[in-house]
């Protein structure tokens, strides 16, 4: 049970893991200046930030990246201490669930701000 | 069953004695920050939906952030997402082949190790010093 999954899928992750960090560290300088640039942070300002579409948009990507970022680097971490086959493949879907689950809950999140 | 075939490999692990070279102490950081911040998310999104959902939250959620605990979690945060940031920026680097070189390598690995203590020594102090904490 040495291989689960091809042999592909370190080099699509590798990728992934790449394209995540450059995004959010993009999203991340955006942000940064919009944030900058709105004045004295209070709830009206703050709230106010995340009511265009686009920035919704570009958060719920900027956690969709994350997400994945961390889900890709507690798998390193996993392969590197836990050589148990199952409790391994169980952390992995632990983790994939509960990712999955701040997914929805980002959306819920960002789209209730009017 | 075990996916390691041979568990007669030698191993050393006396953390006291292993003098790790500075590219292998900011590796390891890498990692331990990276953890940290991937435990971090679904406290981070609750504190996101607090601080979106009413004055009263939002009030509630900067005075949690700016007090005692609230104000370690912070600077601990900051510095794991500002260390995990510019060693990511490293390994980038590394990627397309820029700083490959020992001395490079360990200058930029030094770099990254000192600026994100710096600023969040500079963030902690001034927080301290404005009476934010």
């Amino acid at each position: 049970m040495r291989h689960v999954g091809g042999a592909r899928r370190g080099l699509d992750m590798w990728l992934l893991q790449r394209a995540s960090a450059i995004y959010m560290a993009v999203f991340l300088l955006v942000f940064l200046m919009c944030f900058l640039g709105a004045g004295p942070i209070d709830f009206a300002t703050w709230h106010g930030l995340f009511a265009p579409l686009a920035m919704k948009v570009g958060a719920l990507l900027f956690v969709a990246a994350l997400l994945a970022h961390a889900w890709i680097g507690l798998r390193e971490i996993f392969i590197d201490y836990v050589h148990f086959l199952v409790p391994r493949l169980a952390l992995y879907l632990a983790f994939g669930a509960i990712y999955l689950g701040c997914l929805v809950w980002a959306v819920d999140i960002l789209w209730s701000v009017k | 069953m075990s996916i390691r075939t041979n568990r007669q490999r030698p191993f050393f692990l006396n953390l006291m004695a292993i003098r790790l070279p500075i590219g292998g102490v900011v590796s390891i950081l890498h990692r331990a920050s990276g953890a940290l911040l991937s435990l971090a998310v679904p406290c981070l999104l609750y504190a996101l939906m607090l601080s979106l959902r009413s004055p009263e939250d939002y009030a509630g959620v900067r005075a949690f952030f700016s007090g005692g605990l609230g104000w370690l979690i912070s600077l601990g945060l900051i510095w794991a997402l500002l260390h995990h940031f510019l060693a990511g920026l490293r390994h980038l680097g590394f990627d397309f082949g820029l700083g490959e070189s020992r001395q490079t390598a360990r200058r930029s690995a030094w770099l990254t190790l000192v600026v994100a203590v710096a600023v969040v020594g500079l963030i902690g102090l001034t927080t301290l010093l404005g009476g934010t904490a």
